[in-house]
């Protein structure tokens, strides 16, 4: 243990009297100060030094002066393997320059390993993907899964072992956690705590349960800001014990959906969202296609592409849970409903009764256990189990974990003696009811390890810093239950431990290597074959045969009661869109990601329904207070179209005090008015903050009813075909004519957007950021209009603002063949490629702004300023094949001609053309839902040239006449009358 | 230009001595010291401003105004469009009115081209300010680069390098030339060694003889008809800067006539005000008489009903093309955001404008000079109004914006006023103000009219 800090005594006169009269060498203030403490810590430490100390003649020091030289050069020869790493396709045959390596591996989210392939330059990842041979993800990605690069190389990381917030060494750190154990020892774990988030790590929790037999009285808490512990419950309810449910969305052919955002950002998206749009897929409505039906009560992506859609309250959602268990003999008393709900519900009974067997019936995890018991039930009854919907033993581990509520309730008993906390962050996103934050203070020993320097790190005696996943190894199960190995793709960056790496140390190991744990673990499983398996394991980035099985269970119909409404708000809690429970605060692009449905960046709002803001007089921006019981929150509210009428949505993630500069400060935090009882859903109160301004808000999208215009177009079953383009008469020779005249190219490309398989989801906004090197701006620069995207998301409404319909239409550059911007550029900065692409031609462009003014599209961005100011350690996550643009230069969308390009020189050396469908855009190959399709528009087989012949394709502003190669695929409306189908 | 001319516009009293002594000797005796200094101050810090700004502006970013995307063109483009159209006065009255034979120029043509040659350079510096990377300006320009690239010569913006330097060349060449024979008088009538030097070495060894006279009529001449061309295209040049994009309020033909009207009612509108205070400065009421304030009374109605014209047509293009976005465009210009720029351009550039039906109206100089001013802030008002309620809800609903001006955006354009200001100052200061020769050419061919009126 280092010195107590409480006997330093700066001392002056008498420092100065021990500097000049002794000749003796000191290293730090502390040691002069405190010569005493020094010489016990030093004896007790490093007991070999102490004698050296006693008489530092001349000889001594010389050999001294050596032996630390040669030490320090030592420590340059750090032990930089990490093990061995497998790339995923290549030969490892040595790295070409400039050449991608791709190696599988796994980020976790929420707990979940997401299977991720990891494209590195010369040792550096710039950019994941999900694992093409993966079933969760087949190549798919969401925002989150996108933007795990720029976690890693966030320059705020956590780069030090802090003692009480000093930075300190893993010497020192590893010297008190081994004087903590010599206690553990004695007392066999009494007063050991280790908190840890959700995981499915086979390797943590084989550890555990090794620490467990060391230590027996230790316990293992989990702390989770969103988890699964009320639809564990539920579950345990129904099946008496917690099995996980898994959806296959694209087994229905009906979805009923009581407040459950099915294709909401989170682990599943993914996921979910693909198998749904394998079903929807280009079938009409009633030809076996998923039809949707959600009642809800914020507007989620589920709801934006649900047939048809109820808003309602959150205490509503129990009634018409108990009003479809009814129907189908789950539940006994059908309870009151109101003329709009019984309407909906009508629909939604008789679409399910029809569909026995293909459709589904989910509700909410937010939602009361007796209520989300419900819905197996009802699965049950309709014959779905099994195919629509099937269980699994937990995916999770623990199946049981110690709930943080027991564990505060430990702590304010004082049984608590050493509170370790790996990769959480309870200080901050514990709820506020539990009032974790001042009852840690009474843990004597506090432990924090995470990838930085949380609100709990402060709370701590200890903070460590952690390796990032794609640092270290790792393990997981992805949401199928599949085991990945994860395996480092780069070294680590700073001095960081693996979770493994700081576990192995507490049970005895020393100096563990950083894929000991990883290792050992699948030694056990793999038995003679290890080599063989681990290498394959790495290789594919999964392990063979560990997929959850499904298993047949029989629910009970729960009881669940009636709630009464009180005469209050509706508050319901959600994580954030873009930056979840808090932990991706400090990612600048997730900050800057437009949320979904509100377009706002930088900002979490309190989301009110126009029925609120007409009864309190409230705008958008208007600063209100929040009050749930004693407790109160003040944030802006923005008035959501189509929420549930008496509901106040607040979202948990901002309002960080801690964790980073980007982060931190931004937004109100939810989380100080979250009861600890009932996590999701409260009562409150709300009231005008007196004498605040208007707080201004940073929307990318500021209109968005689409004011009589098409932009977004739709087809019915009886009538499946847009509307032929208007004739306009010309006296120009016909373009088709001239085009095929002129046209000499091998390859046309071109790119369309199904906007019926469009969930919004913004996995294609944040691929391509990642891979165009895209810069992030800022608050202040997106409120004046200069966001960056690329690529945006345009979200219009349409019909009745109570329950609006939403529209999501991805609006990349058109690459118009006859393209205005090319016209207006007076220096050639922007033109066409033979193969049809309009190209940016940065270093040739002087900034006139003229292309811009003249794209009817805007999807021009500029350089207003010199945004490169990049840390060192961001330079890293910039993909090597595309310019960062400088200061006075227009950029925009380019069909990632970098993988254009890259296709070309492979087929060149091989000697080939290039194959069909070769070339895949970075928002193509993120697209969950395969709404984006790109490809050589020649080729009339090309899965583009498929789509164009859509009797719904249609072209964006097609009265223009700039012939965009960008078009869209309009959105199917269901019609009522069609709905025995 | 059916305006009808009272005779004689001069008076005849006066003798060609007076005249010269009268013009030549405004800088060499400068009244009103104290009032030109103070004006010169005032403009010198407003050039200051104008360098601070530009300063900024390149060490920073065009971020330091209030642009974005949809809106990427405001201030500098539409000060750009304003200082231009300013400039266009000065070539229409010299050259244009000069093959015309109109010699109420005479009295206007020295300070009007003066005030085109700065209001040229005002406009010019935007091009530039405007730039993201400033400088690479000369890749406009189609110089023998290694890389052999050219300029794009399908874009407006190159015609537009094209249009203002040839302006501006022809510009300064005829201005200059109009001036020889008057710094020679001017070099002729100095005292003192100083001016002698200065005037001489300007007027070139203008001796006055016959063949001078002949060539300098020739070259005169032959410049006016090379400029009046210039007068209409380069500000339908200008026009097609808007009307060559798919922009809903900007794709329309009626544009370059639109923009070259304006231009010279807002340039009138200036030369009026010039006029108004040079004459009350340096009392050249002899000169400047009130028949000059009348015509330009009625040049400035004309011109202004021509451009309300325009207004009357650009709506009527709109509700006869049926087109959502034009009509769209319509009623965000009529009720939208920035409706105060819009009618405030009807407000200033018409109806103020009425008065001028009324001769009283017109030589009441402070009348006059009240609504040339009013045409000169509707003039502002109504590029502003095409650019910014064009673009700030284009096409996509989803992609419309707002544009507010921010400190650097009014800084430079204060500045660019500085820029105007203090050289006009400085040749009001050192060269004959009026056309000391062509005044007396009018003098000449009054009292010849006159003999033969009583003859």
């Amino acid at each position: 243990m280092t010195m107590r800090a409480e006997n330093l005594r700066f001392d002056l006169p008498r420092l100065r009297d021990m500097t000049r009269s002794s000749r003796r060498f000191w290293s730090s203030l502390e040691e002069l100060i405190d010569e005493e403490g020094f010489r016990a810590w030093l004896a007790a430490e490093f007991p070999a030094a102490s004698s050296m100390f006693d008489d530092p003649g001349r000889r001594q020091f010389l050999k001294l002066m050596g032996a630390s030289l040669l030490l320090a050069g030592l420590g340059g020869c750090r032990d930089g393997k990490s093990g061995e790493a497998l790339p995923y396709v290549n030969q490892p045959e040595g790295v070409v320059p400039g050449v991608p390596r791709y190696y599988a591996t796994a980020v976790t989210f929420e707990g979940y390993a997401q299977p991720v392939i990891a494209a590195t330059y010369a040792g550096r990842p710039t950019k994941l993907d999900g694992n093409p041979d993966h079933p969760v993800t087949r190549g798919a990605s969401d925002a989150f899964m996108q933007s795990a690069v720029f976690e890693l190389y966030d320059p705020q990381r956590s780069k030090l072992p802090l003692k009480d917030g000093v930075p300190s060494t893993w010497g020192a750190a590893t010297a008190a956690l081994t004087q903590l154990r010599a206690r553990w020892q004695e007392r066999r774990g009494e007063g050991l705590r280790i908190l840890t988030g959700a995981t499915t790590s086979p390797t943590l929790i084989r550890q555990m349960a090794e620490l467990t037999k060391q230590f027996p009285k230790m316990r293992w808490s989990q702390s989770q800001a969103i988890g699964t512990a009320l639809q564990d419950e539920a579950m345990t309810l129904a099946f008496g014990r917690p099995i996980t449910p898994h959806y296959q969305l694209d087994k229905c052919d009906l979805i009923v959906s009581l407040d459950h955002d099915l294709l909401g950002p989170g682990p599943h998206q993914v996921a979910r969202a693909k198998a749904w749009a394998e079903k929807r897929g280009e079938a009409a409505p009633g030809a076996g296609r998923a039809r949707l039906h959600a009642a809800e009560c914020l507007p989620s992506l589920t709801g934006a592409v649900a047939d048809s859609r109820l808003p309602c309250d959150a205490s509503r959602v129990p009634l018409l849970a108990q009003a479809i268990a009814a129907k189908f003999g789950v539940a006994a008393n059908k309870p009151e409903l109101n003329p709009h709900e019984e309407k909906w519900l009508a629909r939604a009974i008789d679409d399910l009764r029809n569909h026995a067997g293909a459709s589904l019936f989910t509700i909410g995890p937010q939602h009361a256990p007796a209520i989300q018991a419900l819905a197996p039930a009802v699965n049950q009854a309709l014959k779905n189990a099994g195919l629509a919907v099937w269980y699994s033993e937990p995916i999770l581990a623990p199946a049981e974990p110690t709930p943080l509520a027991k564990l505060a309730a430990e702590i304010s008993a004082g049984s608590v003696d050493t509170l370790i906390m790996l990769d959480c962050n309870p200080v901050y996103d514990a709820p506020a009811g539990l009032q974790f934050a001042e009852l840690i203070a009474r843990v004597p020993n506090r432990v924090h390890a995470g990838l930085h320097v949380t609100e709990t790190s402060h709370a701590s005696q200890w903070h460590l810093p952690l390796s990032h996943a794609l640092e270290a190894w790792s393990d997981g199960r992805a949401i199928d239950g599949s085991a990945i190995i994860g395996q480092p793709v780069v070294a680590p960056l700073y001095d960081t431990r693996s979770v493994y790496q700081l576990i192995d140390f507490l049970l005895g190991g020393s100096d563990p290597k950083a894929d000991n744990a990883v290792r050992a673990t699948w030694r056990e499983r793999f038995g003679d074959q290890f080599d063989a398996r681990w290498r394959k394991s790495l290789h594919d980035g999964f392990v063979d045969g560990t997929t959850a099985k499904p298993l047949t269970l029989s629910p009970k119909a729960p009881h669940a009661e009636q709630r009464e409404t009180a005469d209050q708000y509706e508050i319901v809690f959600l994580p954030d869109p873009t930056i979840w429970d808090g932990r991706f605060a400090n990612i600048a692009w997730l900050q800057e990601l437009p949320k979904p449905l509100t377009k706002i960046t930088w900002d979490n709002v309190i989301a009110i329904s126009p029925a609120i803001a007409a009864r309190e007089k409230l705008s958008n921006g208007d600063v209100v207070d929040i009050d749930i019981g004693a407790r109160s929150v003040r944030g802006p509210v923005w008035i959501v179209p189509g929420q549930g009428p008496r509901t106040i949505a607040l979202f948990l993630g901002y309002g960080r005090r801690a964790g980073g500069d980007i982060g931190q400060g931004v937004g109100y935090d939810a989380y100080a008015v979250r009861p600890a009882e009932n996590a999701f859903i409260a009562r409150g109160r709300l009231s005008r903050a007196p004498d605040r301004p208007q707080q201004k808000i940073a929307s990318t999208q500021a209109h968005h009813r689409m004011d009589g215009f098409d932009f977004v177009r739709e087809v019915t079953a009886t009538n499946p075909r847009t509307a032929p383009p208007k004739d306009t008469p010309t006296l120009y020779p016909d373009w088709n004519e001239i085009a095929e005249r002129e046209n000499r190219a091998d390859h046309a490309w071109g790119m369309v957007i199904d906007l019926d398989l469009c969930i919004g989801c913004n996995a294609c906004v944040s691929a391509c950021n990642v891979e165009n090197n895209v810069v992030v701006v800022g608050k202040d620069q997106v409120s004046r209009g200069r966001e960056m995207a690329w690529l945006r998301v345009d979200r219009y409404y349409s019909g009745d603002v109570e329950n609006p319909k939403s529209y999501f239409q991805p609006v990349p550059c058109m690459h118009c063949e006859k393209a205005p911007c090319e016209m207006g550029c007076p220096v050639h900065a922007t033109a066409h490629s033979p193969e049809g692409v309009n190209q940016m031609v940065y270093n040739r462009c002087i900034g006139t702004r003229t292309c811009s003014s003249y794209c009817p599209y805007k999807v021009r961005r500029f350089n207003w300023y010199d945004y490169r100011n990049f840390a060192e350690a961001e330079q890293a996550v910039k993909n090597p094949d595309v310019t960062v643009r400088s200061r006075g230069v227009m950029e925009k969308c380019s069909y990632c001609t970098q993988r254009i390009q890259a296709a070309h020189v492979a087929a060149d050396k091989e000697d080939r053309a290039l194959r069909r469908d070769e070339v895949t855009t970075a928002c193509q190959q993120a697209c969950p839902t395969t709404a984006i399709v790109f490809g050589d528009l020649l080729d009339r087989e090309s899965a583009v040239a498929k789509r164009r012949q859509s009797g719904r394709h249609y072209v964006l502003l097609e009265e223009l006449g700039t012939r965009p190669r960008t078009t869209y695929l309009a959105r199917w409306r269901d019609e009522p009358g069609e709905e025995s189908a | 230009m059916s305006v009808a001319e009272a005779r004689p516009i001069l008076p005849t009293r006066q003798t060609y001595a007076d005249v010269t002594d009268q013009l030549a000797g405004i800088p060499m005796h400068f009244p009103t010291r104290r009032r030109w200094l103070i004006a010169l101050l005032i403009s010198s810090t407003l050039l200051g401003l104008l360098f601070v700004s530009a300063v900024v502006l390149f060490s920073t970013g065009v971020g330091v105004w209030g642009l974005n995307i949809p809106v990427n063109w405001a201030f500098a483009i539409h000060n750009y469009v304003w200082w231009l159209g300013i400039g266009h006065a000065g070539t229409l009255i010299s050259a244009l009115l000069l093959l015309l034979g109109r010699d109420w120029r005479n009295s206007l043509n020295r300070f009007a081209e003066t005030m085109t040659l700065f209001a040229v350079v005002c406009a010019g510096i935007y091009p530039i300010l405007h730039l993201g990377r400033p400088w690479f300006v000369y890749w406009m320009f189609p110089y023998p680069a290694t890389m052999k690239v050219w300029p794009q010569f399908r874009s407006p913006l190159e015609w537009d390098i094209w249009a203002v330097l040839t302006y501006l060349t022809v510009s300064v060449v005829f201005w200059y030339i109009g001036l020889v024979p008057d710094l020679a008088a001017a070099r002729d009538r100095a005292r003192r060694r100083r001016w002698q030097v200065f005037f001489g070495v300007l007027s070139l060894g203008w001796r006055g003889s016959a063949a001078h006279w002949q060539r300098w009529h020739q070259a005169y001449r032959l410049l006016a008809a090379l400029a009046v061309p210039l007068v209409v295209s380069v500000h339908s040049e200008v026009s097609l800067l808007f009307a060559a994009g798919t922009i809903p309020g900007w794709h329309s033909t009626i544009f370059p006539p639109y923009f070259v009207l304006g231009a010279a009612f807002s340039g009138f509108a200036v030369v009026a005000m010039i006029a108004i205070v040079l004459r009350a400065l340096f009392n050249l009421e002899n000169l400047v008489t009130m028949q000059h304030l009348d015509i330009l009374g009625k040049v400035l109605l004309a011109c202004g009903l021509m451009t309300a014209y325009g207004y009357v047509f650009e709506v009527f293009d709109a509700l006869y093309s049926g087109d959502p976005h034009e009509l769209q465009t319509l009623s965000d210009r009529f009720f939208g955001q920035y409706w105060w720029s819009y009618w405030g351009a009807i407000f200033f550039n018409f109806v103020v404008l009425q008065p001028l039906w009324f001769r009283a109206a017109r030589v009441t100089p402070w009348i006059l000079f009240t609504i040339s001013t009013s045409v000169a802030v509707g003039m502002w008002l109504e590029r502003y109004m095409i650019l910014v309620t064009s673009l700030y809800r284009d096409f996509l609903v989803s992609s419309w914006g707002e544009y507010h001006a921010t400190f650097w955006d009014w800084a430079t354009y204060a500045g660019t006023i500085g820029l105007f200001l203090a050289p006009f100052l400085l040749v009001i200061r050192l060269l004959p103000v009026i056309s000391i020769f062509e005044e007396k050419e009018v003098l000449h061919d009054e009292r010849k009219e006159l003999r033969r009126g009583k003859a």
